[in-house]
């Protein structure tokens, strides 16, 4: 069967999943966009029905409490019909949001940038696995898909982000620049992918047009790139909402924590429990934290930059203030490009079997807090904590695995011997 | 229909009582259906205002014309209420219901500032004297608990340059009224409680009361003249269970009563000496103002003027046949008012006066007049994540449609979906919302506040419900008493078709609702972040670990080889002998 | 991190694989060993109340008197209405209500379940609180007819004499219900329903008049008829839907009022003769056990507790000298305790296994056994999983070790996003996970199927679907293992593979339930257990390296497999119910009856656990017995 024959196949059959669990359910997207699981203040989908709303009744949504995130996203969703009353256009957008998804993932499978890149290039390399199979597993997880009913806007982010790696990975510059910095701008923490992102685009420019450009200039222009793009965005929504204080009520949210619903993060029951005086400081220094994973990788991992923004999305969905499954999904769904690395990885069951449990235990303890009033906030907690566990486990395993690959280049006679670090 | 008639009357033969004389009060009782009897107490005071403005002050209490001065206020309704009125059996509110407030303590106040910032700042300083002055905890009326209504309130008194007058409205259901507040009150008035009606106010009997409210309302009236007077008016309501009030103090408990006392219904088969199906008593109970109030009236208060309408200081409204024996040595004048529905009495000074009214079988009682609206609110749905709240409007009129205003004030942490907000009337399609008036709530820095102007077509039934979103807060934020959830203010609703006959506006308050939060461990800061922080480090570390280390083959590693565990062990145990050798050659 | 790279050194260890069988047995045995050594006296605690507020029997009691001549009165009343229509019964019960100057509702509800209807009147009254603000309120409920469907003459007199009694005092700081359902279980449910409005609006009528959050109730069960009957002890029913319970000081209160006060001995679990002894304890538990895992209404407070309302039922049982108004002083005295609460019930525990009135055991204690049985399904799994990879790739072992590892990554992948990866997903990969995640994941679907017969086939079928599907699901498994052998024959792995992922998916799904509804995890995991233990023998030159020497086992390979294809069938989870229906001499169509009723008005799960996640663990098993015997 030819490959668009069966890329025809594979998004025809999501699409339909998608659209059965729409109509079959019509509770489902409700009961999904209230779970915290799935939905945090950032991206709840009932919240941008609420901005919404005030938007479209000339009331500020940010001068309030309810309304997170990008101002873009009203005069977007504000040309679509009421989705209380006809959802099925909203549907239909979400559903084709995680198709475009799929196939700019299947677009960096195809590039090959995950096993050769410029630099480095895998001993493993002919162990990949086909585009198809790659967006399958993106396509038909159950966590992309819970995202998708729930309409969460962290779709979007997700969209942007894997177009940004895409573009990246064939080297198209402006696109790459437009897709980060919208990225970006919906949800802030995108931004720290950029100097992986722009070392992927460097080194496949150089390998395609074989003149080496000088990377000062390059780095420069796309700097500019971005920040002009970014800027544009801003100035942009704050000419559509009349005013700069969207600012401090989207990323100022991010950064600062006002709102501390639960969420299956690190963040909210640490900033419940903090005391008062030492609040702003742990802010700092967990954002610290996040930031300063990107240049070590980065650095350490120079050969293998694709790798790296992959291995950020996996941070990004454990130790980032607001995250949800759909990070996760995001970053589970960006690990199959790494086939080869699979051999070299070792508690991926342990890995594994604790993120599962973690899903299976996750909503029994919230419901004994929230609705049963059997358990406490303890309960929930402590799942948060064995998922992000699980899953900063599984980061860390892949790293090893990919510094094992690339010594196992360098030493080839080091291949499948036991190795130590000094 | 006779009390009818009865009250519009009574508003109006009270309304000249003000402009004759400087002070005047006045004691309305009621007996309502199911042993109930509304006592409605009502003390006005007047001071002109330049001689206000110069300080000398009569009858006002020279306390609170102090802080309304210093505090810019212009005009100040203050209440403290406690319990429910139960419009479906007692009808119609006393003041159309202009002199209650919601359950707890509510105050609005106009306060005349350039600017919004000094106007709040004037806000803050007056919600604090008021809380020293009446040993409320008016001081916790912060931004957050502070709304500044468009429609709802109306100036009752008249104002001259109204543009720089502000309203703010604050209110804390949650506050306990009880003696602590009664006594200040009482202090305000001339004969503080000594002398006249108010020596019957007495806080076991006020608080053991179904339903009271106390008031305190400062008006200026200005007449045609432009003379004008600063009017304050405090008013007492409260309706008493006769049965219970009847009670002696020294024994208050309900014990069943002995066999004799019960009346047995005869009629029914199995009826016998052991078995006796109680027959509903028909006749009126009887009653006097000592044994409601455990003490008559300590005769007139000498303010009050002896001539004209403001000498009717006790009056009662029960049909005529009611017979009514008056106790007292002095000298007393009774005269009947709206053919003889209501009865009133000139008191006498120095000597006790008391009101008696025999247990007595009734042929004609007094129609209550219907509420024009009637309330309830409530909270939908369980569980401590969201919900949604319902409040359901009838109109029991099957002729006119009212039109009225629905004020809600809700803490921030309590996060309302207004999109989600549904008006819908039974039977009909079309929306009733004629204008909205929506502040959305800030974290932390203030409350939502929403108005709906909306209609009630004749008979029939509107309800209102939105979802909302509980917030979870720090754990700092939690009160430290006991975590019984927390109180949201009762909706406010003032009618504005059919208008009030005065300027005091047609009010109506539902009751509070308890909000139920989810809780974070109170006792485990240091667990928490201890936990997390270890997770975070386990990241971390793993990853920084790998990022800056270097491979090299197991076997160019001198130490401990792949023999695996039993390696790794015998390595271990090596390099602890090796450590004890050298301490022994240490030692 | 050496440590735990020679950790995963012994992976590569033969002897490991030898373990997991009698890990895993030892798990099982552990689990049971550990449940009957709860009852000794060493590892049960005393109850006490740990919600100061309540003060248990702190108060005097003056519900005596002339109270009862009034409640003979009421008695004769309620007794009048018995054959009276059901617009009648209401409309009187309202009148006295009413008359006691109470707001009296009244409210219609018609539920449909397997071809019956049920549809009756609720009546209640709003006692309002003269210091309460309309914020709380507690319930007193009194079911027109109790749980033996006899009409509950004495207790809905109780409640209406209680009423007309609460009515003078003035120190009640919450609202007053008083409650007179239709039935025990519907009707309740309906008006809890109602009362947070989370009812379906054309089976249930809303409530016209509504008060606070409920704080608790409690619901009288005294069927003595017009000239009473006196009572030896009161029964203390406890269990709510889908095996909630109310939170443990609620009971020690009703306890300590009881015992303390009046003098009233109280029982528990059916339990009449409890003389305690280790087996009487033990035997409560178990009741307890499977009352609570079946997680059926046990009373009219059943339906409140989902909705986090504390409520117990007290239920009048023996012949002795206790006597109505000692059951109202006990009201009356709770309702004391219940209104001196500043929150709600939250300080004790909610998860407890009570052996006798005032001995318990804690969720800590007894959480351990539930979870070995769970635990011991995803030892087997590993095991199997580890094999599987072993069997595919004897030769050389280092490359063993690399396929095993990226051969455990892709099950993650596969985990991570289950069976609906496509073959074009696996091709490359050593292992055909395809076929076993889709077989499997199949099976948990096909459990939809009996799942909705049941809940929805009429009560006159229900006898004829029942036995029908136990035939059926008998015979399935053999014939698709037939059907599978001849269409494409399983390899061994396959088969491996398909009890792997069941084993996973059961052990996973029990270990979560055991923190909802520990009975019914525990229950079904011992039902289970034996699945862990079956292997699929094939025949030689396959070789498990799960089990003994192959000689033995080749030899007699289809007695075995036949030994084990008639254990597991008599391990349907269907067969187990009807024997279990033959030991209690209950008729099967009752319960099926009373499963569908729950499914339909009170929001029941336990099937939907039976048939989604039991069943088809079971299938599977079979499946792989069947298998290996058509090999």
């Amino acid at each position: 069967m030819a490959i668009d024959q069966q890329k025809a196949l594979l998004f025809g059959a999501a699409a339909a999943v998608r659209l059965l669990l729409f109509t079959a359910f019509p509770s489902l997207p409700t009961l999904l966009a209230g779970r915290v699981e799935v939905s945090t203040p950032v991206t709840s989908f009932k919240r941008l029905q609420e901005g919404l709303f005030l938007y479209t009744h000339n009331v500020s949504p940010y001068d309030g409490g309810v309304y997170h995130q990008a101002p873009l996203l009203l005069p977007l969703f504000s040309l679509l019909p009421n989705p209380s009353y006809y959802p099925f256009a909203t549907n239909l957008l979400f559903t084709a949001v995680d198709l475009l998804g799929a196939s700019a993932l299947m677009q960096i499978v195809e590039s090959g940038q995950s096993v050769t890149t410029r630099l480095f290039s895998s001993s493993r390399k002919d162990m990949r696995w086909s585009s198809i199979a790659v967006a399958a597993s993106f396509l038909f997880n159950p966590f992309t898909v819970v995202t998708c009913v729930a309409r969460s806007t962290s779709a979007l982010t997700n969209l942007f982000i894997l177009t940004a790696m895409a573009k990246a990975s064939q080297g198209a510059s402006f696109t790459f620049i437009f897709a980060l910095s919208i990225a970006s701008y919906l949800s802030m923490h995108p931004i720290l992918l950029f100097p992986p992102l722009l070392l992927l685009c460097y080194d496949v420019r150089v390998t395609k047009t074989k003149s080496s450009s000088s990377p000062l200039a390059f780095t420069f222009y796309h700097t500019m790139g971005l920040v002009d793009a970014i800027g544009g965005l801003l100035s942009l929504s704050a000419f559509l909402t009349g005013s700069w204080e969207f600012l401090s009520a989207t990323y100022g949210v991010r950064l600062l924590l006002p709102d501390l619903t639960p969420n299956v993060g690190l963040w909210w029951y640490f900033f419940t429990e903090m005391f008062d005086s030492f609040r702003e400081f742990f802010l700092g220094v967990f954002w610290l934290h996040v930031a300063s994973y990107m240049p070590g990788l980065t650095i350490r991992l120079r050969k293998q930059p694709l790798f790296v923004a992959a291995t950020l999305t996996g941070i990004f969905a454990v130790f980032t203030p607001y995250p949800s499954i759909a990070d996760a999904a995001l970053y589970l769904s960006l690990v199959p490009l790494f086939r080869h690395l699979f051999p070299m990885m070792r508690y991926t069951f342990l890995a594994a079997s604790t993120i599962l449990y973690a899903t299976f235990l996750g909503p029994a303890f919230y419901y004994l807090w929230i609705y049963a009033g059997s358990g406490n906030a303890n309960f929930f907690y402590a799942i948060t904590l064995v998922w992000s566990l699980g899953l900063s486990v599984v980061v860390g395993d892949s790293i090893y695995a990919a510094l094992r690959d690339e010594l196992d280049v360098e030493r080839p006679e080091l291949r499948g011997k036991d190795v130590k670090r000094i | 229909m006779l009390s009818f008639l009865a009250l519009l009357l009574l508003h109006a033969l009270i309304a000249p009582a003000l402009a004759a004389s400087d002070y005047s009060e006045r004691l309305l009782l009621r007996p309502l259906p199911q042993n109930a009897l509304l006592a409605s107490f009502n003390f006005r005071s007047n001071e002109s205002s330049t001689a206000f403005e110069q300080q000398n002050f009569r009858y006002f209490p020279r306390s609170l014309a102090q802080i309304l001065q210093h505090a810019g206020t212009k005009e100040l309704h203050l209440r403290f209420s406690l319990g429910r009125w139960d419009a479906e059996s007692w009808g119609q509110r006393p003041w159309n219901g202009a002199r209650e407030g919601g359950t707890g303590v509510e105050l609005w106040a106009w306060v005349e500032a350039q600017d919004q910032e000094e106007a709040f700042a004037r806000w803050l300083s007056l919600t604090n004297t008021l809380s020293g002055l009446f040993c409320a905890s008016l001081n916790f009326i912060d931004a957050t608990k502070t709304i500044r209504p468009v429609m709802t309130f109306q100036p009752e008194g008249d104002h001259q340059n109204s543009s720089h007058l502000h309203l703010l409205h604050g209110t804390l259901p949650h506050e306990v009224v009880c003696t602590e507040n009664l006594t200040p009150f009482l202090k305000l008035l001339p004969c503080k409680g000594k002398a006249g009606i108010s020596s019957l106010l007495d806080g076991h009997k006020l608080f053991d009361a179904s339903w009271q409210t106390m008031a305190i309302d400062v008006v200026p009236v200005c007449a045609e003249g432009g003379e004008c007077v600063l009017e304050m008016e405090q008013t007492v309501d409260m309706v008493l269970d006769i049965d219970r009030s009847k009670r002696p103090r020294d024994n208050p408990i309900p014990r069943p009563l002995p066999i004799e006392e019960i009346e047995c219904d005869t009629s029914k088969p199995y009826n016998a000496h052991d078995t006796c199906y109680p027959i509903h008593k028909t006749t009126e109970p009887g009653f006097s103002l000592a044994d409601l109030y455990g003490r008559p009236i300590k005769g007139a208060c000498p303010l009050t003027d002896d001539e004209g309408e403001g000498a009717n200081t006790v009056c009662i409204n029960t049909p005529p046949e009611r017979t009514i024996d008056i106790k007292t040595d002095g000298a007393y004048v009774e005269n009947k008012l709206q053919s003889d529905t209501l009865r009133c009495y000139k008191l006498p000074t120095g000597s006790d006066f008391d009101l008696v009214l025999p247990e007595q079988q009734m042929t004609t009682g007094l129609v209550h007049q219907e509420p024009p609206l009637s309330a309830a609110r409530h909270i939908n749905g369980h569980g401590q994540e969201h919900g949604s709240v319902q409040a359901v409007i009838k109109n029991p009129s099957p002729t006119d449609s009212v039109e009225f205003v629905y004020l809600e004030s809700l803490p921030w942490f309590m996060k309302p979906y207004i999109h989600t907000l549904r008006a819908r009337v039974s039977g009909s399609s079309e929306s009733p919302i004629k204008e909205t008036y929506y502040r959305p709530a800030v974290d932390r820095a203030r409350g939502t506040h929403l108005e709906l102007r909306m209609v009630i077509p004749p008979s029939s039934t509107l309800t209102v419900t939105y979802d909302f979103e509980k917030a979870i807060l720090r754990y700092t934020e939690y009160p430290p008493d006991a975590n019984r959830g927390f109180d949201v203010a009762p909706a406010v609703i003032r009618l504005i078709s059919p208008a009030s006959a005065d300027n005091k506006g047609i009010y109506l308050r539902t009751t509070s609702l308890l909000l139920p939060l989810p809780t974070p461990d109170f006792s485990m800061p240091y667990n928490v972040i201890i936990l997390t922080s270890t997770v975070m480090a386990l990241g971390f570390g793993n990853i920084f670990n790998l990022l800056v280390r270097r491979f090299v083959g197991a076997d160019e590693v001198p130490t401990l080889g792949a023999g695996g565990l039993k390696g790794l062990i015998r390595g271990r145990v090596e390099r602890l002998r090796a450590r004890f050798a050298a301490k022994r050659k240490a030692t | 991190m050496a440590l735990l790279n020679s950790v995963l050194a012994l992976r590569k260890d033969p002897r490991i694989l030898k373990l997991p069988p009698y890990l895993s047995l030892l798990c099982i045995l552990g689990g049971i060993a550990w449940l009957l050594v709860l009852p000794l006296q060493e590892y049960s605690r005393g109850t006490y109340v740990s919600e100061n507020a309540l003060l248990p029997g702190q108060v005097h009691t003056y519900f005596t008197g002339s109270e009862h001549n009034i409640f003979r009165a009421y008695r004769q009343e309620v007794h009048g209405l018995a054959d009276k229509s059901i617009e009648e019964r209401t409309r009187r019960l309202g009148d006295v209500f009413r008359s006691q100057n109470l707001k009296v509702a009244t409210q219609r509800y018609k539920y449909h379940a397997s071809g019956r209807n049920i549809s009756n009147q609720n009546v209640y009254a709003i006692l309002q609180g003269p210091r309460a603000d309309a914020t709380e309120a507690v319930v007193l409920i009194g079911a027109w007819r109790n749980m033996d469907n006899e009409i509950n003459t004495s207790g809905v007199a109780l409640v209406l004499t209680l009423a007309r009694y609460f009515k003078r005092w003035s120190l009640w700081s919450k609202d007053i219900i008083f409650l007179v359902s239709g039935d025990s279980t519907s009707g309740p449910q309906a008006w809890v329903d109602a009362y947070h409005d989370s009812h379906s609006s054309d089976a249930v009528e809303p409530l016209s008049i509504k008060s606070g959050a409920l704080q608790g109730a409690i619901a009288v069960d005294y069927p003595a008829g017009p000239w009473g009957h006196r009572y030896d002890k009161l029964h203390i029913v406890y269990d709510g839907v889908n095996g909630q319970l109310p939170n443990l000081d609620l009971f020690n209160t009703a306890v300590s009022i009881a015992n303390g006060q009046m003098g009233i001995g109280c029982t528990l679990q059916r339990m009449w003769k409890h003389d305690d002894k280790y087996q009487d304890r033990l035997q409560t538990v178990v009741r307890g056990m499977m009352s609570q895992g079946l997680g059926h209404a046990t009373g009219p407070h059943s339906s409140f507790i989902p909705y986090h309302v504390d409520a117990i039922t007290l239920q009048t049982v023996g012949d002795g000298w206790h006597d109505e108004m000692s059951l109202g002083r006990t009201v009356e005295s709770l309702f004391r305790s219940l209104n001196n609460l500043l929150e709600h019930l939250h300080q004790s525990f909610f998860f407890y296994l009570l052996m006798q009135a005032n001995r318990f055991v804690s969720i800590g204690t007894y959480l351990p056994s539930a979870m070995v049985i769970a635990v011991n399904f995803s030892i087997t799994a590993i095991a199997l999983w580890v094999a599987s990879g072993r069997s595919a790739t004897i030769p050389n072992p280092a490359s063993t070790d690399h396929k095993d590892k990226n051969a455990a990554v892709t099950v993650v992948e596969k985990d991570g996003a289950k069976a609906i990866i496509p073959t074009a997903a696996l091709e490359i990969t050593e292992r055909s996970l395809f076929l076993p995640l889709g077989f499997v994941l199949s099976s948990h679907f096909i459990g939809l199927l009996p799942l909705y017969i049941f809940n929805n086939t009429s009560q006159s079928y229900l006898n004829l679907a029942f036995n029908a599907t136990t035939a059926i699901t008998t015979i399935l498994p053999l014939a698709t293992a037939f059907a599978l052998s001849s269409v494409k024959q399983p390899t061994e792995q396959e088969t491996t593979l398909v009890q792997c992922f069941s084993l996973l998916l059961l052990g996973m799904f029990l270990s979560a339930l055991a923190t909802l509804n520990f009975s019914l995890s525990f229950l079904i995991g011992i039902a289970a257990s034996p699945l862990s233990f079956t292997r699929a023998i094939h025949a030689p030159p396959a070789s498990s390296p799960t089990s003994p020497p192959p000689s033995f086992l080749k030899k007699n390979r289809t007695a075995i497999s036949v030994a084990q294809a008639t254990l597991i069938a008599a391990l349907n989870p269907l067969v187990l119910m009807k024997i279990a229906a033959l030991v209690w001499k209950v008729d099967i169509t009752d319960i099926l009856v009373k499963a569908a009723e729950g499914w339909h008005v009170w929001g029941l799960w336990t099937q939907v656990v039976v048939w989604l996640a039991w069943w088809p663990a079971w299938f599977c098993g079979a499946v792989v017995v069947g298998s290996g015997l058509f090999s």
